[in-house]
């Protein structure tokens, strides 16, 4: 008969999720900091009262929410004066009104391509490649140190080029400057060097927020791409000063969206089909620019040192040349062309040729380590081919009712989900800058064609792609999506023949175990909990002349942990060693024995071939 | 580059706070004097684009303005008279893809101001373009009924006449009809409205209320030669012939050029001449007038199956003219006894016979000339009045 005991279970799911700071702080980044006067030491010469009452509100989790909101504010205000930037340099180079046929179009970018080219290499070495992955490895290998230099750099540098028509965007720099504003702030004030280690993605946040002006969209990548995981911890941070940043942004350069929304319909469900055709040639798209990329950007790199000095200038002068035999429309970010393009401005031929041209002209650009993004050239390749793509198909099927805008819109997110390989957040990103619901189910269809297309065409994504090139493995989302995880139930061994009562006498349950051939037994307490005895101790009990105690008031031992079959096996593994057997119990009836696991059998699982990947992380 | 907080500063929450809110306010104050200077150099700009791009639209030059009205707008996105200019020139371009992007900028300069009457007027125009008469009819109501900066009872009246010809073009008649009574209502005492507001309404073939805004017209300005001839073609149409002839005649010693007048002048008078209907004749005249209109009836009749090659004898096969040339041979003793007082419904019913031959041989024998127009306009006027 069970006899539960009344002592409570220690079970992994039930520890605090939330720390205090004492339990949080680390180790300070600088040595002999005295770290405690951040939170804890008055002002003097100050009203100590006040500063005493003021202080007592903030705890460091507090603190960082309130500096997630400044990062937010400063960030807005660099990517402002980053706009400007850009705005001036295309205007003074480019002039207002830029003529196919000028020999301005190809001179400029080669010209600002030098200068370009010599300030990276001689003045600011660190700001070449992808600012998403420079965060990314400001978080994972920095300890969340951006140089502050490196956002002077990219602010010059690629004002420059983007400015000069190099066929790239503003966002890349944007979100790198956001990080590296808030790394240097976090350094400044000395904060611990776990919340400075978030202190990059949030940063990041706020100046892709900015760029894009697109607040929902930018945490959505910050976390799938940047930190690679939901993280309830760093979620508010990141909301504050992305929301926050965009507020600055639109008090200064206005509330106009990035494009002018035309009419977007869809009536007929048959029409995803029309969709469906448009994510897969994203998808192809995605493939083609990607393995471009992929392809030129190591050689280019392995070329002797001095030609780095004339590879940006050769990308400005060729898409220069693009622009001056008749498509300006590919030079910079190219936000212009995107909006006539929704307002059906193009025939279908020509959209086709600028989104080929794009991916030629943008590759260049990119693998010749010009400073810039490749959001915006991915927004305009996939605008151009949803136009294209959507003017064909209406021209075979004359009763498709999407508007050629409606299609451009879709084609944005198809990009965005083939090439970034961000899905949850090009999704978002269509229905923010769109404003409109009623094309979520086309873009959701489309981008799924166009992701799975780009995923079985091309394994490894654009952001881990260019990181391996630069000898650095960083973590990814997209992999954690398709790790194979082992869970407690995999190495779940089955509920064991003998089970003993604590309830019950010694002599008794040593009488039970006599005809096992186990050594170690389950002791089931009242009225919940576990114990485990073995053979050994229950006959030196018996020796002792304890047979006729129960086994709960000799039973000295602590409670056992019991963990539940859907558990990642990994919780276990902080276990096995102390306890020779684990209950693994029901959800619903902690009661309920659904197996036990072991030291054995769990290693015995890892040490298996499905468990093999996950060995190799742990 | 690394950056440690300065030993002097406490590092205290609040006072760190404190920093950052007055690190934050200098970075506001700094980023707002440069956007200041920026934008006052971009709308600077952007106003000489603009005009560049006015010059260009009143030119015709229409490609042109739109490159302009577009840098211009690089400078002053939020402009709303740039993007109203380059709506427009979108518009008249008379490029149809380009009429969907006019009206995307339309349509969001209307959600900001959608009383903007400007505003509403390209809508309306950008519709007009398209030729929904719904949509653009909603759009010029809006036009009239909105804010003018400028002249806004000038404006809602050209806003209304623009709807009327509008309406006119599509066929739209009755609606322009009630667009063009309103109107009328509502004009100043200036000839040149009443002049239009007469020639719309002779467009839209109410011919009475013509008349009298011409008259108005003449009433303003007597003499006003665009006016005579008008009210002298309305008084014809609307089959007053003894009040268009005067007209017709003043217009024409006005202006001697007017061969319009000249002709419809010639048409009236011959009318005059032959219609045994006018009062004050004598019976004699009147008979004289009925037995003329007879005679031209047959020799019309005639003509016309000689023209056509339909034989009148054919007593087998009888054709329409055939069966009218049998009623005019059984009619023809008859107009011997016009004279005799009990045959008082003798004139009519020769008068019918006319009428059918001359309306008859008017479709397949071309449009009358000359005493067989006249007796045609008279069995009209007869049977607009029976009716």
């Amino acid at each position: 008969m069970t006899q539960p005991t009344t002592q409570p279970t220690t079970q992994p799911t039930t520890q605090p999720t939330t720390k205090t700071p004492s339990q949080i702080e680390g180790p300070a980044p600088t040595a002999g900091v005295d770290r405690s006067g951040l939170l804890a030491a008055p002002a003097y010469r100050l009203p100590r009262r006040l500063f005493s009452r003021l202080e007592g509100v903030f705890n460091e989790e507090v603190f960082f929410l309130i500096l997630s909101v400044f990062i937010g504010i400063f960030s807005g205000l660099a990517v402002v004066c980053f706009r400007l930037a850009i705005d001036w340099m295309h205007l003074a180079l480019l002039g207002p009104l830029p003529q196919t046929h000028s020999w301005r179009l190809f001179a400029v970018p080669a010209l600002a391509g030098l200068v370009v080219a010599a300030l990276v290499l001689h003045v600011f070495p660190g700001i070449r490649g992808s600012g998403v992955n420079q965060t990314k490895a400001a978080l994972y290998i920095y300890n969340g140190v951006i140089p502050f230099r490196t956002a002077v750099g990219k602010f010059i540098c690629a004002a420059l080029a983007i400015g000069s028509g190099q066929s790239l965007g503003p966002e890349d720099p944007s979100l790198q400057i956001g990080a590296s504003i808030a790394s240097a702030l976090g350094r400044w004030l000395q904060i611990s060097r776990e919340k400075l280690r978030l202190m990059a993605p949030v940063g990041a946040a706020a100046g892709l927020a900015a760029a894009f002006n697109a607040p929902v969209s930018a945490v959505l990548f910050v976390i799938e791409e940047v930190i690679g995981r939901w993280s309830a911890g760093i979620l508010g941070s990141v909301v504050l000063s992305a929301v926050s940043s965009v507020v600055i942004v639109r008090w200064f350069l206005g509330s106009e969206p990035l494009f002018r929304i035309p009419v977007t319909t869809f009536k007929r469900p048959s029409e995803l089909l029309a969709y469906a055709v448009l994510g897969i040639v994203g998808g192809l798209a995605s493939v083609i620019f990607a393995k471009s990329i992929g392809y030129l950007r190591p050689r280019l790199k392995a070329l002797p040192r001095w030609t780095q000095y004339f590879q940006p200038a050769l990308a400005g002068l060729f898409v220069g040349l693009i622009a001056f035999l008749g498509a300006p429309q590919i030079m910079g970010a190219g936000y212009d062309s995107m909006d006539q393009a929704m307002h059906s401005q193009f025939p279908w031929r020509f959209l086709a040729i600028l989104a080929v041209l794009k991916i030629v002209a943008s590759t260049a650009s990119f693998v010749s380590g010009a400073p810039g993004g490749m959001f915006a050239p991915t927004l305009f390749i996939g605008a151009m081919l949803g136009g294209a793509v959507g003017d064909i198909e209406r021209i075979f099927f004359p009763h498709l009712t999407g508007s050629t805008g409606t299609y451009v819109l879709v084609g944005m997110g198809v990009l965005f989900a083939g090439f970034l390989r961000v899905p949850m957040t090009s999704v978002f990103m269509v229905l923010e800058v769109s404003g409109n619901y009623e094309i979520i189910v086309p873009v959701i269809v489309a981008n799924t064609f166009s992701y799975l297309v780009s995923r079985s065409l091309q394994s490894i994504p654009i952001f881990d792609m260019l990181t391996r090139q630069d000898g650095l493995i960083l973590p990814s989302l997209e992999e954690d999506r398709e790790e194979a995880v082992l869970h407690v139930e995999d190495a779940m061994l089955p509920v064991p023949a003998t089970i003993l009562s604590a309830e019950d006498y010694v002599d008794a349950n040593a009488r039970r175990v006599q005809d096992s051939a186990d050594s170690t037994f389950l002791v089931r307490q009242h009225p919940t909990g576990w114990k485990v005895v073995t053979r050994e101790q229950l006959q030196n009990l018996f020796h002792e002349g304890k047979g006729e105690l129960t086994l709960a008031s000799v039973l000295l031992s602590q409670s056992l942990p019991s963990l539940y079959p859907d558990l990642p096996l990994d919780s276990a593994l902080r276990y096995v060693n102390d306890y020779p057997l684990i209950p693994v119990v029901n959800r619903a009836d902690s009661r309920q024995l659904e197996g036990v696991i072991s030291r054995d059998s769990v290693f015995k699982k890892y040490g298996s071939p499905s468990g093999i990947a996950v060995q190799a992380n742990l | 580059m690394s950056w440690t907080l300065p030993k002097l500063v406490p590092r205290s929450a609040p006072v760190i706070l404190i920093i950052l809110t007055l690190a934050a306010a200098t970075g506001f104050a700094a980023v707002g004097h440069l956007v200041a200077r920026f934008n006052a150099n971009q709308q600077s700009r952007g106003r000489k684009l603009y005009q560049l791009g006015i010059e260009d639209a009143r030119a015709g030059h229409y490609d042109d303005a739109i490159a302009a009205f577009r840098a211009a707008l690089t400078c002053e996105p939020a402009n709303s008279q740039y993007q109203l200019s380059l709506a427009r020139a979108l518009r008249d371009s008379n490029d149809p893809r380009r009429l969907e992007e006019a009206e995307s900028y339309l349509l969001a300069l209307w959600q900001r101001t959608p009383q903007d009457a400007a505003v509403n007027l390209a809508l309306a125009r950008v519709a007009a373009h398209r030729g929904s008469v719904e949509d653009a009819t909603r759009y010029y109501h809006n036009a009239m009924y909105g804010v003018w900066n400028l002249n806004p009872d000038a404006n809602r009246g050209k806003a209304r006449i623009e709807l009327i010809q509008f309406l006119l073009k599509k066929n739209a008649v009755a609606n322009a009809e009630s667009e063009l009574m309103a109107l009328a209502t509502s004009l100043p005492a200036d000839p040149a409205s009443h002049l239009e507001v007469a020639q719309l309404f002779t467009q839209a073939q109410d011919y009475p209320s013509a008349l009298a805004q011409y008259e108005e017209v003449l009433r303003l300005e007597p003499g006003n030669a665009m006016a005579l001839s008008g009210a002298g073609e309305a008084a014809y149409h609307a089959g007053n012939y003894a009040t268009a002839e005067p007209y017709l005649r003043a217009a024409l010693a006005a202006n001697p050029n007017d061969t319009n007048s000249r002709q419809l002048l010639e048409t009236t008078e011959t009318v005059l001449r032959a219609s045994p209907y006018r009062t004050h004749l004598s019976d004699a005249e009147r008979n004289r007038r009925i037995t003329a209109a007879f005679l031209q009836a047959e020799q019309r009749l005639t003509e016309c199956a000689q023209r056509t090659g339909v034989s009148l004898d054919s007593a087998a096969n009888p054709s329409p003219l055939s069966r009218l040339q049998a009623r005019w041979l059984a009619a023809k003793p008859d107009v011997a006894h016009l004279r005799s007082p009990g045959e008082t419904d003798l004139p009519d019913a020769l008068m019918d016979i006319v009428f059918q031959i001359e309306q008859q041989t008017a479709g397949p024998c071309g449009p009358p000339q000359g005493l067989d127009l006249a007796l045609l306009l008279i069995s009209r006027e007869r049977a607009a009045a029976s009716r």
